[in-house]
């Protein structure tokens, strides 16, 4: 039997772990500069430019369905594309998580019709990939759209063409930031009275209604304001004039096709998410629930649907920066997101890399801000073990 | 042996080679043969020895084919037929240099790009030159650096519209979103064209036809701005269940100047100068009426500047009795090249008529593509 050694002897340096985790690391990291220099070298010895001032210059073209000139720079030319990504990501992200949360709970449904077309939409969409969702999406609506002449309208709700669709949608009627100010200030007062009613709720353990109450302040306090300043906001309904739609909101085809074709795809494997995050909570909560006399309903309501939203988070999250990220598939239909503008910006005679590297840095504050925020609301959620 | 010991063995093995590899890929020259070439280059003008020295003139004549960029999509200059050939106006100049620097015709290595991607592959080394319906500008020249040749067409910017629309010129169009490609001058032309027209239009850029095409039959844009050339390849292959070419009409007014011609690299100018001379051979043959057909008499003509140009030995003109050898003109080429061009693929006027001609369905006249002396551009310098 081997005795041990006395306290106060180190092993040698080259068997010391402290010694060899430190020595590791500086070689990994010696590793990565050499390789980034040595990278770097070569693209210098082939005349690669690194001067970013061609953001300054003049782009010398336009954007279709945006306000962009080509007197603008281009930087803004860059901007208005990542303006284009983040207005689909956004109310794409919306989109498939309303969409895919709803499908997800359909396929666990006792309705044998209800599982089995939800089981087909996720089966299906979740194996092709996302670019041919998109391109036959817009191939399709290239087929059955009319051209602009002859758009079909639907009473100043919709305007349905193979160039522009319009929405109708709000828009200043004279007092807008006043209404948004009023609408801001009934917010926080709608909070503060759920937060009181919840209060009171745990106090005194009789219901009291937190949501009731703190929405109907809201919406008491946006009646009141929506007659007091006299209509700030009026409906605005979209018109097709010669031959672009005039009023509501204008969408190009490309925005259309692009946002239809992401949200079909990602909300399939939100729907998956959903689904496994339900099947996640252990079944002695479900039983246990019932065994406390709640009605399905309020079972799903306060056992199980909180248990699977903070399993669900992090995998969403995922999937919110996947859709971000694909928006550039949209360079197959002439959506102008961001990195076709880079490319355009790219064969209009700029530096490549320069441009690549800054539409690479814009990803990456788009994606990072998604990931913080998830990481925010992950810390927030996760279950605290003793 | 203990689990941590090994991982931590395994660790540092995978590190070690990890760094090896690196130093190792110094040796992989391939970036760095690139910037040889353009170093050297800058000092020398070498030319002279028969066949070329250590720029891309020796290389291609010691691989033995031609890497040439080109079009896949326009009717008329770079297709691809049926048979998975390359067919064209420029497909056709690439067979040319290929003749002058190789003497084989068909000793060519097509590689299909796109708008954006050409220049960069023309950098990057893949292809030898670039013969792809390009305009010569002075950003190209610049920033691009590029090397632009003699024009083998000049063409100007056109726009197409269906022909039961109700436009009749670009004023015609505010408010109307035109499809363009990008990466081209077309697209900042066209910025340039709505300006002056006073006009607002909204462009909408697609990667290649192939995408622009159904976007333009569905209606999604009321008008396609391109080359003239390029509107003309379209429209004659414009499919019948569409209408046909008669349901297509290009506006004759021409927003721009686009000179279209073969691009070499910046740098190695005695690869320029080849591609060059073999490029000005196919005018200059057309100008002393030399066809693929009469250019065997022609190597025994009594013209002493054709007897010249194709590269025979001539009367020396101090001797009558002397023959002087045949000119070495320092290109770094056969001294016969030009027989080999015209021989293999033929005159300016014979590539024209085959590819672009009033006989074709593109249906182009000569108009300033032209002899100088028929009133037209194209004036080769003297070989001599």
């Amino acid at each position: 039997m081997a005795t041990t050694t006395a306290t106060g002897t180190r092993p040698p340096l080259w068997r010391d772990v402290r010694v060899l985790r430190v020595a590791f690391q500086v070689a990994v990291l010696a590793a990565v500069v050499a390789f980034a220099s040595y990278l770097y070298d070569n693209l210098r010895a082939n005349d690669v430019s690194f001067d970013f001032g061609f953001l300054d210059q003049q782009a010398g073209f336009g954007i279709a369905y945006t306000d962009l000139r080509p007197s603008d720079t281009v930087l803004d030319a860059m901007l208005t594309g990542l303006r284009n990504t983040l207005t689909v990501a956004l109310v794409g992200n919306v989109l498939t998580l309303v969409l895919g949360t709803l499908i997800g709970i359909a396929r666990l449904s006792g309705n044998w019709l209800v599982r089995r077309a939800a089981g087909v939409y996720v089966e299906v969409l979740r194996n092709i990939p996302p670019l041919l969702v998109i391109i036959f999406v817009n191939s399709v609506a290239l087929s059955i759209l009319p051209p602009i002449q002859d758009a079909n309208e639907f009473g100043g709700l919709l305007v349905l063409s193979v160039s522009e669709l319009g929405v109708v949608s709000l828009a200043d009627g004279g007092n807008a930031e006043a209404f948004a100010v009023l609408l801001l200030a009934g917010l926080v007062a709608a909070l503060a009275v759920s937060w009181w009613r919840r209060r009171l709720e745990d106090r005194t353990g009789a219901p009291a209604h937190q949501w009731v109450w703190g929405g109907g302040l809201l919406v008491a306090v946006a009646v009141v304001g929506y007659v007091a300043l006299a209509s700030p906001v009026v409906l605005s309904h979209p018109e097709v004039e010669g031959l672009s739609v005039v009023g509501g909101a204008r969408m190009g085809l490309p925005y259309v096709a692009v946002l239809v074709g992401l949200v079909l795809y990602t909300s399939s494997h939100v729907a998956e998410i959903v689904r496994g995050s339900i099947l996640a909570v252990p079944r002695g909560q479900t039983e246990a629930a019932g065994a406390i006399g709640l009605s399905p309903v309020q079972r799903l309501r306060h056992v199980v649907l909180p248990q699977a939203f903070r399993i669900a988070t992090p995998p969403i999250i995922n999937q919110f920066l996947n859709l971000t990220k694909n928006t550039s598939l949209g360079v197959a239909v002439a959506f102008a997101e961001l990195l076709r503008v880079t490319n355009t910006v790219i064969g209009n005679g700029h530096p490549a890399v320069p441009a690549i590297l800054v539409a690479m840095g814009l990803y990456l504050v788009v994606s990072l801000a998604i990931s913080l925020v998830s990481n925010v609301a992950h810390h927030r959620l996760r279950l605290v073990e003793r | 042996m203990p689990r941590r010991t090994r991982t931590r063995r395994v660790t540092i093995v995978l590190v070690a080679l990890s760094l090896f590899a690196a130093a190792c890929s110094d040796d992989d020259d391939s970036n760095g043969a690139a910037a040889d070439g353009n170093g050297d280059e800058e000092a020398a003008g070498t030319g002279g020895e028969g066949g070329g020295g250590d720029g891309l003139l020796g290389e291609v004549q010691d691989r033995g084919t031609l890497q040439c960029g080109v079009n896949e999509t326009v009717p008329g200059f770079g297709l691809v037929d049926e048979q998975g050939e390359f067919a064209g106006f420029d497909i056709e100049y690439c067979r040319a240099v290929a003749a002058a620097v190789l003497g084989d015709a068909e000793a060519v290595e097509f590689t299909a790009l796109d708008a954006e991607t050409r220049f960069t592959a023309l950098q990057a080394g893949d292809i030898d030159v670039l013969i792809r319906n390009t305009t010569w500008t002075s950003s190209r020249d610049g920033t691009e650096n590029s090397r632009f040749l003699t024009t083998t067409f000049y063409d100007g910017q056109g726009m197409m519209v269906s022909a039961d629309s109700a436009f009749q010129s670009i004023a015609d169009m505010d408010g109307t979103t035109i499809c363009v490609l990008s990466g081209t001058t077309t697209e900042l032309n066209l910025a340039t064209a709505a300006a002056g027209a006073g006009i607002d239009i909204e462009p909408l850029t697609f990667p290649d036809n192939e995408q622009l095409q159904p976007a333009f039959e569905a209606g999604q844009c009321q008008g396609w701005t391109s080359d003239k050339s390029q509107l003309a390849g379209v429209r004659s292959a414009w499919p019948d269940d569409q209408g046909g070419p008669e349901a297509l009409r290009v506006f004759d007014e021409t927003y721009s100047k686009e000179p279209l011609g073969p691009v070499v690299l910046d740098g190695d100018d005695e690869w320029a100068d080849a591609v060059n001379w073999a490029v000005i051979a196919t005018i200059q043959a057309e100008e002393f009426a030399i066809t693929s057909d009469n250019v065997e008499e022609m190597t025994t003509s009594d013209n002493l500047d054709i007897l010249r140009f194709l590269g025979q030995p001539f009367p020396d003109p101090e001797d009558p009795e002397a023959e002087a050898p045949p000119l070495d003109a320092g290109l770094g080429l056969d001294a016969d090249f030009a027989v080999n061009v015209i021989s293999q693929v033929g005159n300016y006027g014979e590539i024209y008529d085959r590819n672009v001609g009033p006989d074709t369905p593109l249906g182009l006249e000569r108009g300033v593509n032209a002899l100088w002396t028929e009133g037209g551009l194209l004036y080769p310098p003297p070989y001599r």
